[in-house]
């Protein structure tokens, strides 16, 4: 008889409106194992931790653990079931000292300080975790908080930690550092599940992978030091459901969009491109393949200008709008598709119609008032031109689905007639009719001689739609690809970083 | 047994405001009366007092406006910035500022025309309230310091101002040593509009509605509303928060300080440190009760005049003010909260079946 698996979760469904999160998504993790859970963002690696640690619910699916089923109601539960999880933004009462953090809601009758923090110590020590209990949170650093929250849910005798990126917030020295505290508790017994997009960490850190993809697990429990990380990237991004096919070759124009030398910081400050140089011509398609984290976003940002640049230019039809305003640059034919598209592209609770005059507002007024009709008429435009399925004109678009969100998005965008449009992740999220949708709008784009730039996650997306593919890695260009006589494995290694040209 | 939620309806139902209302206001005074039959009152006579002091007559019409006016400056100033999801808790310190401009202006200007008077205190006490706004303003959209506390510790600051001002330099020599200033002059006094209402009602109403055409028809008003639903977005539309936040944090105040310069020039003899009753922090209610909309305003403001005339006129007759305020606050909840159920439906569900560890398995 074999030891029963600390964690077993089979065929795991979870529906949001208008996204299916998970779609039969499983996870074995064996007892005293370091498990990696990769997947592209919108894979569904969250919901699936959120479904293990009981904030959500399944819609159907078993959760298993050490050999007994499980339903969870809430995280407490879930936590008397022996699972902690280390979110990604800490919890901590920053004005808290960390043995009071430690024991905030763990039942503890009485609370004696010096009893509390030398029990705090003696675990803490244990682990190989270095901290003064007696310091208040505020004073800590990123990775002492997360020690803290590791200890807190020690103290809460969990036998299954999930850590959700638990390296994002971490400098490299600190991550390695981890890296020893998580295998400690492993030896220990203990079983932990690490989230990451880092592939290098998954190869250092852990046991055995699983890999998410559309909310499905696409290889479960590979032996990570039999598989090669070009092998893990070429899993996490596999292939789309979609058969669009390859748009017939044309005739490039001139550049209309030129990059040089551009470098610009994440939201930590931390530089996330650097030395990128891109241009793209009018009728093509130039696709953006990497490893999500790896500058794409931050680059997308930064040519549309809602990320400020540190160094380097950007050219849009040949003027240089390098410092100029979001509005100004689409002024001068820049369509944006962003990555987020609700909350950045789309303002929730604001109405198709408000949403669809978000860019040409101005032109619909009369003086200081806007003009109903012009109003309705540019957006029943939009609605007709690019079949965007929704209620009244007036109500929010929070009713809409995720298709016809960015349907109505990509659409607002083209409705300026730009001659560069710049596409972050436009189908991800989306069902296989929306995906189409989307794809041939961006083909009829590169047929009407706009420059387009695609980033995306879906490698078949990209060898289909492009031209010409690049690899972005560690926030610069590693590799450019022709997508029709290219091996799936060279694109892989170079989005693993390990080919530099 | 199930649990209750409240479940979004597809739609509104039709006519369901008022039916609400009306259901709200009527299960409310239900409950008043058990709340007056405990005090040992009689109910239905405080009930008769209660209506006919606040609305039974034009004279009581007339009470209420006044009482209404500084309430719904004060809620259009909250809901302002409550419309770019900011929080103006210094209302009350700024009606202070409008009064002390508006006090000031009728000093300087005693014996002018009264017309010209007024219109120049009016002006004053909007440009007083704004004042009060503009470091809470610059500080949220400089560097980003929370505005919910600036606005809140001005409060005290207008206030001590205030006394200031009337146990120093504003003192009235006539006033045999006690901390008054003199009385306004007569030229300083808003007309009147019937009874004792003053034509501060007509600037109040006109304000509001002018600012809800703004909100909602103008350029300016979508903005305000697309920053209001997501910096992110305001920013990628071109809309500059840095400057929005400063407009209507600035705005805001001034709205309120024009209700202190009202409040003075239309209901008061003199300044004094009690000119606003309240109204700063009452404007927040009224702001959230009217959900943050100008249009709604204006019809909460008028409700909650009235229950504070008529929750005031009970005091005289025996009801403590703790009973009465009570009352004010059930009517007030009661009328207005039950709006949520033509929005909302109650569900009952039932529990989940399966909770916690079933032991399935070997």
């Amino acid at each position: 008889m074999s030891t029963p698996l600390a964690v077993d979760l089979s065929d795991i469904w979870k529906r949001f409106p208008g996204v299916v999160a998970n779609a039969g998504a499983s996870l074995q993790v064996k007892q005293g194992t370091i498990h990696a859970v990769l997947g592209e963002n919108g894979a569904g690696k969250s919901t699936l931790m959120n479904v293990l640690a009981g904030m959500y619910r399944p819609d159907e699916g078993e959760i298993r653990i050490g050999g007994s089923q499980y339903w969870f109601r809430s995280p407490s539960d879930a936590l008397a079931a022996g699972i902690g999880m280390v979110h990604q933004e800490f919890r901590l009462v920053p004005s808290f000292t960390v043995a009071e953090n430690i024991v905030l809601g763990a039942s503890e009758r009485i609370i004696r300080k010096g009893s509390i923090e030398s029990k705090v110590e003696a675990l803490a020590q244990q682990f190989g975790l270095n901290i003064d209990p007696s310091r208040p949170v505020w004073q800590l650093s990123m990775g002492e908080r997360q020690r803290v929250e590791i200890l807190k849910t020690l103290w809460r005798n969990a036998q299954i930690l999930i850590m959700d990126e638990p390296t994002a917030v971490l400098t490299p020295g600190e991550a390695d550092e981890l890296g020893g505290v998580l295998r400690e508790m492993a030896n220990a017994g203990r079983s932990i599940i690490f989230i990451s997009h880092k592939l290098h960490e998954v190869k250092e850190f852990s046991d055995e992978a699983t890999v998410l993809r559309d909310g499905k697990t696409v290889a479960a429990s590979l032996n990570v030091d039999d598989t090669e990380t070009s092998q893990l990237a070429g899993l996490m991004v596999g292939s789309s459901p979609v058969t669009t096919n390859r748009p017939p070759d044309r005739e490039r124009g001139p550049s209309l969009l030129e990059v040089r030398g551009l470098e610009a910081l994440d939201d930590r400050h931390l530089s996330a491109v650097h030395d990128f140089n891109l241009d793209v011509h009018s009728g093509e398609i130039v696709g953006i393949a990497g490893v999500s984290g790896n500058g794409q976003r931050e680059m997308a940002q930064a040519i549309a200008g809602l990320r400020p640049i540190k160094s380097g230019t950007v050219k849009i039809n040949g003027s240089d709008l390098s410092h100029a305003l979001p509005v100004e640059r689409f002024r001068a034919g820049l369509g944006y598709v962003p990555e987020d598209r609700l909350g950045v592209g789309l303002a929730p609770r604001l109405s198709v119609v408000e949403n669809a005059i978000l860019r040409n507002y101005k032109q619909l007024r009369q003086g200081p008032l806007l003009i109903d009709d012009k109003m309705s008429i540019h957006c029943q435009d939009i609605v007709d031109k690019f079949g965007v399925r929704t209620g009244p004109l007036n109500e929010p678009i929070a009713g809409l689905s995720g298709g016809n969100l960015q349907r109505l998005l990509v659409g607002r965008e083209l409705s300026g007639e730009p001659k560069v449009l710049v596409a972050a992740q436009p189908t991800r999220g989306l069902d296989v009719q929306g995906v189409k949708a989307i794809q041939d709008l961006l083909v009829a784009e590169r047929g009407a001689g706009v420059a387009v730039l695609l980033i995306s996650e879906d490698l078949d997306e990209l060898l289909t739609l492009s031209d010409r593919l690049l690899v972005m890695h560690s926030g610069k260009i590693v590799g450019e690809f022709d997508p029709v006589n290219s091996e799936r494995h060279d694109i892989g290694a170079a989005m693993a970083g390990e080919v530099q040209i | 047994m199930g649990r209750l939620v409240l479940v979004r309806r597809e739609q509104a139902v039709k006519g369901g405001q008022p039916l609400a209302f009306l259901i709200g206001l009527v299960s409310a005074l239900a409950i008043g009366i058990l709340l007056l039959v405990l005090s040992g009152h009689d109910p239905m006579a405080v009930y008769e007092r209660m209506f006919d002091s606040s609305v039974g007559s034009p004279k009581s019409w007339s009470i209420t406006l006044n009482r209404a006016v500084p309430l719904g400056l004060a809620g259009l100033a909250v809901a302002v910035a409550g419309s770019m999801g900011l929080w103006n808790i210094g209302a009350e310190g700024q009606i202070l500022a409008g009064a002390m401009m508006a006090a000031w202006m009728a000093r300087i200007g005693e014996g002018w025309p009264s017309p010209l008077l007024i219109t120049i205190m009016l002006l004053a006490s909007i440009l007083g309230g704004a004042l009060l706004g503009l470091g809470p303003a610059v500080a949220r959209a400089q560097i980003g310091v929370n505005e919910i506390i600036t606005t809140l510790m001005l409060n005290e600051v207008a206030l001590r101002l205030l006394q200031w001002l009337i146990h120093g330099p504003w003192k009235d020599p006539d006033s045999k040593g006690f901390p008054l200033a003199p009385m306004l002059p007569g030229e300083a006094r808003l007309p009147g509009l019937f009874e004792r209402a003053h034509w501060g009602a007509v600037i109040a109403l006109v304000v509001i509605a002018l600012f809800g055409l703004v909100a909602s028809r103008t350029a300016w008003g979508y903005e305000l509303r697309v920053a209001g639903s997501s910096g992110e977005t305001a920013r990628y539309a071109g809309i500059s928060l840095k400057r929005k936040i400063m407009t209507v944090l600035v705005l805001s105040g001034g709205i309120a300080g024009l209700a202190g310069g009202i409040e003075l020039s239309g209901n008061a003899d003199r300044i004094v440190e009690g000119i606003s009753a309240g109204y700063g922090f009452a404007g927040i209610i009224v702001a959230a009760l009217a959900l943050m909309r100008p249009s709604g305003v204006a019809a909460v403001a008028l409700l909650f005049g009235a229950v504070q005339v008529g929750g005031l006129s009970i005091q005289t007759m025996g009801v403590s003010s703790s009973v009465s305020t009570i009352l004010q606050a059930l009517i007030l909840f009661g009328a207005i909260g039950a709006g949520v159920f033509s929005r909302y439906s109650l569900k009952r569900v039932q529990k989940e079946k399966q909770v916690g560890k079933e032991g399935l398995s070997e």
